[in-house]
């Protein structure tokens, strides 16, 4: 047996003969105790920092404008919206627990702290749609909905993918197996949530529901820095582990997000498929140029044509559009400088 | 005639960016040195007829912590004679898609010879190769102009 396919052993608690600084994400010696300040990968912090940033929680968003609207939603647009988001929590419910059981198996401290974060979030998430639920319909429509989304073939094809994956490393966790999973968490907050995000974006241009797509918007925002990180992760973990650098496993990361990609592309056919003003040729294409950027994010090159993004509305609200003022840089500072464009005579390309 | 790159980078995209361009500056015969954020210091500026600025975009499209010093020191040093061109990876999915870029584009525009911006998304593809040509010929072309 090779070393990828060698079970990983839950690191103790404390190991106080061992450095702070851990001497690996996996199969490393650390102490347990955490100095941010002392942490083998310092850009870590800045991500940690972000995460922290995006803090937001369900109940601040004042669902009364929505659940005025709700009665105006044609019927259709009401099905595939409660379907959507009974589909969406299935798969944040599946990412708290993951997310804090990677944290077991991996031994550099700061990383078990932004898999907590994560995991936090993503409860947060799961909150939120529980919170837009509890907004809009009766518990009983709310299980049925569940119950719908638990039964429904496609949903369970698509969540098949990832489940297998996940299963597999519960079973067994061992390096590869890591790997897989983390790719397929990819898979998960990378891909699988843009045929939902989309509707509910198509929604927000039509000025409905706004307050639902704040909260995805936040959602979303959250869920680009987990892809992020766990690129990073993905990147680290085949670095310092070598014999997982192999043909076989970039492969696997081909192929298993083209997976991820079909299974995207015939959920969006099947749950969009009455929305007017979704083009879902169109959505196909995004998904792709969607992947390639996966690819790109992972250090691999485009599996898909090069194209530009088809569908740019689908994208996190701006602090203005939320109503948040930040204060930044330029705010302190109070340094502003005019707009210019290419009419000022450079070039934008 | 010399030029300089001066850029940050925290996932290697835009210093993967900064070295197409670094090769694309030397092929139009251009002596161009790259110089990676923390070896940066103001008075370097003196040195060049061109410097092109190199950023990714934080979070809400915000400039990088470590890039105010070189903010700053345009706005401090007496550049308006240096021909400039501003540089950036994001990620569209944001609000303000390489907004440090539009923040730089700004204050240049202002403080020096502003020739040219350029805005990729994540790793450079093989459309941006052609952009980054672009990029060279309109900084290349502005230094003819000059000289």
């Amino acid at each position: 047996m090779t070393q990828v396919d060698q079970s990983l052993t839950k690191i103790k608690l404390l190991n106080p003969t061992y450095p702070n600084k851990a001497t690996g994400i996996i199969n490393g010696e650390s102490s347990g105790l955490l100095n941010w300040n002392d942490i083998a990968y310092p850009q870590m912090y800045d991500l940690y920092q972000t995460l922290l940033a995006n803090f937001w929680k369900a109940q601040e968003i004042n669902m009364q404008d929505d659940i005025k609207q709700w009665d105006n939603l044609s019927e259709t647009e009401k099905d595939v919206f409660l379907r959507i988001n009974t589909q969406l929590a299935s798969l944040d419910s599946l990412q708290t627990p993951t997310m804090t059981h990677v944290m077991d198996y991996v031994t550099d401290s700061s990383f078990k702290a932004i898999f907590a974060v994560i995991s936090q979030q993503e409860a947060v998430h799961n909150e939120s749609y529980s919170y837009i639920l509890s907004s809009l319909v009766p518990l009983r429509e709310q299980n049925e909905r569940f119950d719908q989304a638990k039964e429904d073939p496609i949903v369970r094809k698509r969540n098949q993918l990832i489940l297998d994956s996940y299963e597999a490393f519960r079973e067994n966790p061992t390096p590869q197996r890591l790997f897989e999973l983390a790719i397929n968490s990819i898979n998960l907050e990378g891909i699988y949530f843009y045929a939902g995000f989309a509707f509910f974006y198509h929604l927000a241009r039509q000025q409905k529901m706004l307050k639902t797509s704040t909260m995805i918007s936040y959602i979303q925002r959250d869920e680009m820095q987990h892809a992020y990180f766990v690129s990073q992760f993905v990147r680290i973990l085949l670095t310092e582990n070598p014999e997982l650098n192999t043909e076989e496993n970039i492969q696997y990361v081909y192929q298993t997000v083209d997976k991820a990609v079909q299974l995207e592309k015939e959920w969006a056919d099947y749950i969009l498929k009455d929305i007017e003003g979704i083009d879902l040729d169109e959505f196909h294409g995004y998904v792709e140029y969607l992947a390639n950027k996966r690819f790109r994010q992972i250090g691999l090159d485009n599996y898909y044509p090069e194209r530009d993004n088809p569908m740019e509305w689908i994208h996190v609200f701006s602090d203005e559009m939320m109503n948040e003022t930040k204060s930044d840089f330029f705010e302190q500072k109070s340094r502003t400088y005019t707009k210019v464009s290419s009419s000022n005579g450079f070039d934008e390309l | 005639m010399k030029a300089a790159i001066i850029y940050t980078s925290v996932t290697g995209n835009t210093s993967t960016l900064a070295e197409i361009i670094c090769e694309k500056m030397n092929n139009h015969h251009i002596e161009t040195d790259l110089i990676p954020v923390d070896e940066f210091q103001p008075q370097l500026l003196h040195n060049y007829d061109i410097v092109t600025v190199g950023t990714y975009s934080w979070d809400n499209g915000d400039l990088p912590m470590e890039m105010e010093e070189v903010f700053e020191a345009f706005e401090e040093e007496e550049v308006n004679h240096i021909t400039t061109g501003v540089f950036g990876t994001g990620d569209s999915f944001y609000p303000y898609y390489c907004g440090a870029v539009d923040m730089f584009r700004d204050m240049l525009y202002v403080h020096t010879n502003l020739a040219v911006t350029l805005k990729v998304e994540l790793t450079p593809q093989d459309e941006d190769l052609h952009r980054c040509e672009k990029f060279c010929d309109r900084l290349a072309s502005e230094l003819a102009v000059v000289s």
